[in-house]
Order: C-alpha cells, then structure tokens, then sequence
C-alpha cells in the first residue's frame, strides 16, 4: 500500500478544512500506524521527543524562533496548536485536511499542499526553549525564569567564534527531520505560519547527509563522519534525575553553523588532511590502523616518539578520553548554502566568492556543561581543522521530554510554576 | 655554512618539538666564528591564544615590558591584534598581555575603531613599543574592507600603562606606521625609528600595465622620531627625521601590504630595514644622529634564504633575525658580513603553501637574550622558541 499524504487527506476528509490543529481521529492514526518503508511514519507521542535518538533522517530544516507574544498564555497556546499540528504532520496528514470541493475557494488554504503528494518520510519534529523563553533583556517575560534548569547555561564566547546575530540564538527552535527535504520545509512551513502574532522565524538552515543505509556518511570535506558514536547514547542525551520535572526525558541541543573553507580543504594534500582528520580519507580507518571501526590507537606513537594521531588530530581532540569523558550524540547535516563573499580567517586572508557550505552541527546531551561547552572549549584551541572550520551561527535550546496525548509540548513547564 | 632548521615532525601542528638541522647550502667553514643563536634553539612551545573577547585576531606585533608600570609586568609580553572579527586587516583594536610568570594572557587595551586624530580608524600594525617610562607607543595602518582600497593614513598612538590612549601623532610624515619599532630609549628622551609604508599606495585593483601586477611605489620610508618625556607626562615629539625613502611599498589584496617591516637597531647606530618587496635587507648608517635621508641606503644582505622579510630583530650575538612572510621561516644573517647563516622553521603549518606562509610576523627576544617570542597568524597563538 502505498500512503501519501493526498490518500491521507483523503481518509481524513471528513475532517474538514476546519479542522486546524485537530488532534489524530482513529482512523487517522490506524492509517498512519500501517505505513512502512519510506512510508514509515515516527510516532510523535511517547516519553522522548522524537527526532533524537530516532535513526538519523536524510534531511533537516531547523529553525528557531523568536517569541513575540506578550503573555504567557499566549505562549502556551501557540505550543499547543504546534503540537496538534506536529501530530498531524508526522503521521503524514497536512496541518488540516481538505479536499476538492471541501473548502472555501475563496480563503487560503490552511495547509500550503506542497507535501500533499509526498510520504511521511519518517519526518520528526523536535521542540527546544531557547534562553530567550526564561529571562530576555533581563525581563523573564513569562515568569518563567524560576523552572530554567542549571545545567541550561549560556554558551560561552570560544576562540574563534565569529558568529552572526542574524543565525544565532532563538526563543524556540523546531528541528525537522525527514528523509524528504519538501517534507521536513513544509513542516516548519507549515509551523511558522500557525505562530503567526506570536513568534517569528529568526533563523533556519536546512541539511543534508548522503549515503547508503549502514554506511558512514561521508561530509563535504570527504570523510566518514559520524564514526564514532556513543555505545549507549541513551545515558548520553537524556537529562538526569536532577533536571525540573520538565526536563526529565528531555535533552540539551547545542547547535552550530560552521563554514568550512572548501576551496582551501581541495588544495590540501591528502596526507595532511588525514593528519588533519586522524583517519585515512578512503576508508576512514583510523591512522596507523586498517579497518573504520578500528579503536583509535591514540597512544600509539613512531620510532621517534610522536604520536601515530597527532596530538592536534580532530579524532584526538574529539574523543571522550581526551575530554573527561565528556560524551555527547552528533545529529549533524551537511548544508550547502550556495556562494557569498568572505574574508578567510587564516592567511594569507583571501577575500572573494567562496562557498557557504559545511556542517550544521547538531547535538545532544544530558548537561552541556559537563559535554559540550568544555568538549568544545578545548577543540576551538586545539583542533587542526579550526583552520577550515568557521561557526557562524548556532544555539543552544533546551528539549523538553515527550509528549503524551493530550498533553502540548512542554506543558509541565507551565504546570512548574 | 648556511643551514636549516625543520621541527622533528611536521605532522605535529601545536606540539613542543626539536628542531633538526638539515644542510641546505654549504660554504666555508667557519666563516663566521659568531655562534648562531637559532641553531641553539630546539624547544617551540605554544603560550597562549591571542585572541579576544571581542574576536581581534591576527597577533603582528610583540614587545616585551622593560619595565614594571601601570598593570604592565617587567617582561610581560603585549601582542597587537590587526584584525577584527570580521577577519578584514587594517581593524584590530586590541592589545592583549602575556605573564610569563602567571602563564596568563588577559586584555590589556582595547582602542575604539575611532580615535581623533587617527585617520581613517584604528587597526593596530606591528609598530609597538613600551618605553621605560612605561607609555606604549602603538600604531595604526587603518583600512575598513580589509584591502589598501580602504587604507587610512592612521596614526601613531600614546597609550598610558593601563591600556587607556593619552595621546595621537599624525602629520604628513606619518603614514601607515607599519613595521616593528627600534627605539633608542634614555628614559627622559628616546628616539623611535619606524617605517612608514603607506604612501600612494593604490588599491590592489590597480594593475601596473606593464607587469600586471599592482603598481610598485618607492615611497616608502623610515621615520625617526626623538622625544622628549617629562617626567609623569606622556612623551611628546620634539623632531622628526626622514632616515630613509624611496623605499617600495606594493598593495596585495590577500596580504594587505607589502613594504618596510621591520627595522632593528645596532650598538653602533646603524639602522637595518626588512625591505617585504625585494626580499632584502638594508643598512642605514648613523640613524641615531643623521639629519637628512640614506635613500634606501645599501643592501646588507637579500633573497636566498630571506623570503618576504617581516620584523627585524637585533640578536645579542649581533646577528639579525628577521621572519619570512613567504614561508614559516626565520633568518638569521651576519649584518657585517651580509652572509645568511641559519634559518629555521618556526611554523610549518601545511594549511598554508609553502608550509607556514603568511603565518609569522611579530618576533621579539625573551629577556636574557636566549630565546624568541613570535606569534603565529594561523593560529592566533604567541610560541616561544627555547633552547
């Protein structure tokens, strides 16, 4: 059987094009739960947001918001006509049904229809609160400032940061993830209009990673990434005990924009990007090993005493052992933003039209304190490849834990206070 | 005999490493009975990052503190930022210092982009240097696109020991106060010598039609400047003397500026400029007391090893150490003999081709003589280079 969401919309035409932010009907949700393959659809509610421990999409559109809405209530309605909305949109359904003949000609639809078409394709959508959501130009603006958990710090400026206002922060952040690129826009879409009056998109950028299911995407810069994961990521991503009530079953989202400078990575011979990288560019095994999953060998050093991976090797710098033990998920994508005008930050300091593509790097953890923020603090000094690297953008949000029917997304935050 | 000097491993990029010596070029032995002071040096540490707050970058000049003064150590080591965050040359405003005691680096000035009396802003060049009365004099070659397209005529600047300017020196004889400062100090009067590089120099668009390369303009100079300082007041100018002209000066849209870049000063009164556009280095005779310009005075020593030349050092040994721009290189030459005697590799970064090219510029010695500070533009770090 093949679903797409025009059969969806189809089955659920009873619905009616009144129907903004309906919750599933049973037959909705016995239509969604037969889909498989590239049908498959990721169920929204459960005790864990979707979108992070979820098998990693092909594509993402992330976005952040800033929250305009004076009131507090007016605050948690818009969350909850997003959460009626995210039911719908990944279980396949347009944010309200309709179809030929059942709606006003007259009056814009209230689903745009670009995914009408298309299948769910596994689309998740992930919900955090920005720093803004707490206290804003030192105004808690929603009396929430009490609930803000402590492990919800903001990020430190690190070393070489060069971060545009305009890509930076967030009051919300939506992270849509999908194995179809029109899926996962059309939900932020379709989310941004629903906040209008009460939020506007600050920032977005979309994502991509590529490659045969089971193997190790490759990145722009050529090699396996992503090798390397935590062997139980859930005791890396979920908040501990110790997080407010909300946040049990939730997660902390550092997000990043890093520019890669392409045009210089090309010019670099292979072996210096290995040294760079510490693993062989074709097969990604690790330096002086053979096989990808190969233990990095990090003590190993040459006749000479050096070590094998070099002491500034990104492998190295990145690997828990190097960092306390500071452990965290990667859920990042490739973006490829076209061309603009740039200014290298290394020498010889070439300006001209250079690509603005790289990584958005995406991840999860139980306490950025103790994860990324010092991970990071480290590698933004140490790391070889700060020298192609740039972040220019990025976040930190706090993912609330999941949702259960009948609830919206993060209600025991407003239950808190 | 001229050697080279590589770091042990040119994999390791930030590491603590021996240098190797490698024959390069062979001649007489022991020509020079002065032992060379690079060929002692084999340790190469990493201080600290030069980078601040505010996202400055690009470290070019380095000084060491002479004395105790304000929140100024005896021997701490200041580093001028010349970019901005937006990675464009010609906007650093910042000054940060080096403790060698506490390992620190903490912000020591941060100069607004605009001060009166600085034309066309601030963007702090390799001419730095603290006197003993503990004012430091900093320049400015100011551009606001990163490129000569934009370049301003700057400024010299007074700043008292706490970071805060006191003072601004601009006049037609200043402009683009570029390369590192040799200063004659007595402690009530000191001469400065600095180059000025930023004359009619055009933007790099400009072709010359004949080489299709920007335009080369010899009118670069060096300026000394004498002052007086009395006693709890900033340093005011009492003369200012053109030593040297006629030197060239060239725009370059990825290095900003080719031109006079570092000057050094010998016990005997001689002055040694690093001349950036013909890879040489030249002698100006009696700079402490001449009253007219030496032109571009004599060629001591060019090309072969000396690619580039950025700052100028005085070695105790009486050697000149003078980095190259070209590659991540250090000469060391005989200023009497003209003979190039030694080059190391102190950054051989392979992000860059050839290795390190581009990445040096500043250079200073440690107090005592047995070891150099510099800073590498790569990574926006300040090394040392030790024994």
């Amino acid at each position: 059987m093949s679903i797409t969401r025009r059969g969806l919309l189809g089955a659920a035409s009873s619905i009616g094009a009144a129907a903004l932010g309906s919750r599933l009907n049973a037959s909705e949700l016995h239509v969604a739960a037969s889909a498989h393959g590239r049908n498959q659809i990721v169920p929204f509610f459960g005790d864990y947001q979707a979108g992070i421990l979820t098998p990693q999409q092909s594509h993402t559109y992330f976005a952040a918001f800033d929250v305009t809405v004076p009131k507090r209530s007016g605050l948690s309605e818009l969350l909850q006509s997003w959460t009626d909305a995210a039911a719908r949109l990944t279980a396949g359904l347009p944010v309200a049904a309709a179809t030929e003949g059942s709606y006003d000609s007259a009056q814009p639809l209230l689903d745009s229809g670009e995914a009408g078409d298309l299948r769910p394709a596994r689309l998740t959508l992930t919900f955090g609160f920005g720093p803004g959501l707490f206290v804003k130009d030192s105004t808690d603006r929603y009396g929430l400032g009490s609930a803000r958990p402590a492990a919800f710090v903001d990020l430190p400026r690190f070393n070489g940061d060069q971060l545009i206002e305009g890509k930076t922060g967030g009051d919300l952040s939506v992270q849509a993830c999908a194995d179809d690129p029109q899926v996962a826009f059309h939900a932020i879409r379709q989310l941004a209009r629903l906040a209008d009056g009460a939020a506007q998109i600050r920032w977005v950028q979309a994502g991509f990673r590529s490659g045969d299911p089971g193997k190790t995407p490759r990145n722009l810069m050529g090699f396996k990434d992503g090798t390397q994961t935590p062997s139980d990521p859930r005791h890396v991503v979920w908040a501990t005990d110790e997080a407010p009530r909300w946040m049990r079953g939730g997660s902390y989202l550092v997000v990043r924009r890093i520019r890669i400078a392409l045009e210089h990575w090309d010019r670099m011979k292979v072996a210096f990007q290995e040294q760079t990288i510490g693993r062989q560019k074709a097969s990604g095994a690790p330096l002086g090993m053979t096989q990808e999953f190969d233990q990095l060998p990090l003590a190993t050093t040459d006749r000479d005493g050096n070590f094998i991976i070099p002491e500034t090797a990104h492998v190295r710098v990145a690997n828990a052992s190097t960092n306390d033990g500071a452990q965290i998920l990667r859920r990042g994508y490739s973006y490829n933003d076209g061309v603009s005008f740039v200014a290298e930050r290394w020498p010889p300091w070439h300006q001209g039209m250079e690509y603005d593509s790289g990584l958005l790097f995406v991840c999860y953890q139980t306490d950025p304190r103790t994860a990324f923020i010092p991970m990071f603090d480290r590698m933004s000094k140490m790391d070889m490849l700060n020298q192609f690297a740039t972040h220019t953008g990025g976040g930190i949000f706090a993912c609330p834990g999941g949702v259960v029917k009948g609830e919206y997304i993060g209600q025991r935050l407003f239950e808190h206070i | 005999m001229i050697v080279i000097s590589v770091r042990r491993s040119i994999r390791l990029f930030f590491a603590t490493l021996l240098a190797t010596a490698m024959v390069l070029q062979t001649g007489p032995a022991g020509a020079d009975p002065t032992p060379s002071l690079l060929e002692t040096l084999h340790k190469h540490t990493l201080l600290a990052s030069t980078v601040t707050d505010n996202g400055d970058l690009n470290p070019y000049a380095i000084t060491v503190a002479p004395v105790s003064a304000g929140q100024v150590k005896l021997d701490d080591v200041l580093i001028d930022n010349f970019n901005n965050v937006s990675n464009l040359q010609g906007t650093g405003t910042t000054i940060v210092d080096y403790s060698p005691t506490t390992q620190k680096m903490t912000l020591f000035a941060k100069i607004p982009q605009t001060v009166a009396g600085c034309r066309g802003g601030v963007g702090l060049s390799t001419a730095m240097i603290m006197l003993k009365t503990g004012w430091i004099i900093v320049g400015s070659t100011p551009s606001t696109d990163g490129t000569t397209q934009t370049l301003g005529e700057g400024c010299l600047m007074v700043l008292d020991p706490n970071g805060n300017v006191v003072s601004t020196w601009a006049d037609p004889n200043i402009a683009d106060p570029w390369g590192n400062m040799a200063v004659s100090d007595n402690g009530t009067t000191a001469s400065l010598f600095v180059s000025m590089a930023g004359f009619d120099v055009p933007a790099p668009s400009v072709k010359d039609p004949a080489t299709g390369e920007a335009p080369i303009i010899r009118k670069a100079t060096v300026l000394r400047i004498d002052l007086s300082i009395p006693y709890a007041k900033p340093p005011a100018i009492k003369s200012e003397t053109v030593i040297a002209s006629g030197l060239p000066e060239q725009a370059d849209r990825d290095s900003f500026l080719f031109g006079p870049t570092g000057v050094a000063l010998g016990t005997d009164g001689t002055l040694y400029v690093s001349d950036a556009v013909d890879s040489s280095i030249d002698r100006i005779q009696d700079a402490v007391t001449r009253t007219t310009s030496a032109g571009t005075g004599t060629v001591v020593s060019s090309k072969k090893l000396i690619c580039d030349p950025l700052s100028l050092i005085m070695a105790p040994n009486g050697h000149l150490l003078s980095t190259n721009g070209l590659n991540g290189q250090v000469v060391e030459l005989d200023p009497a003999s003209g003979k190039q005697i030694f080059a190391q590799w102190l950054d051989v970064d392979q992000a860059q081709t050839p290795p390190g090219k581009g990445d040096l510029f500043g250079i200073a010695l440690k107090p005592g003589g047995t070891g150099l500070y510099y800073v590498e533009d790569d990574t926006n770090f300040l090394a040392e280079a030790t024994p």
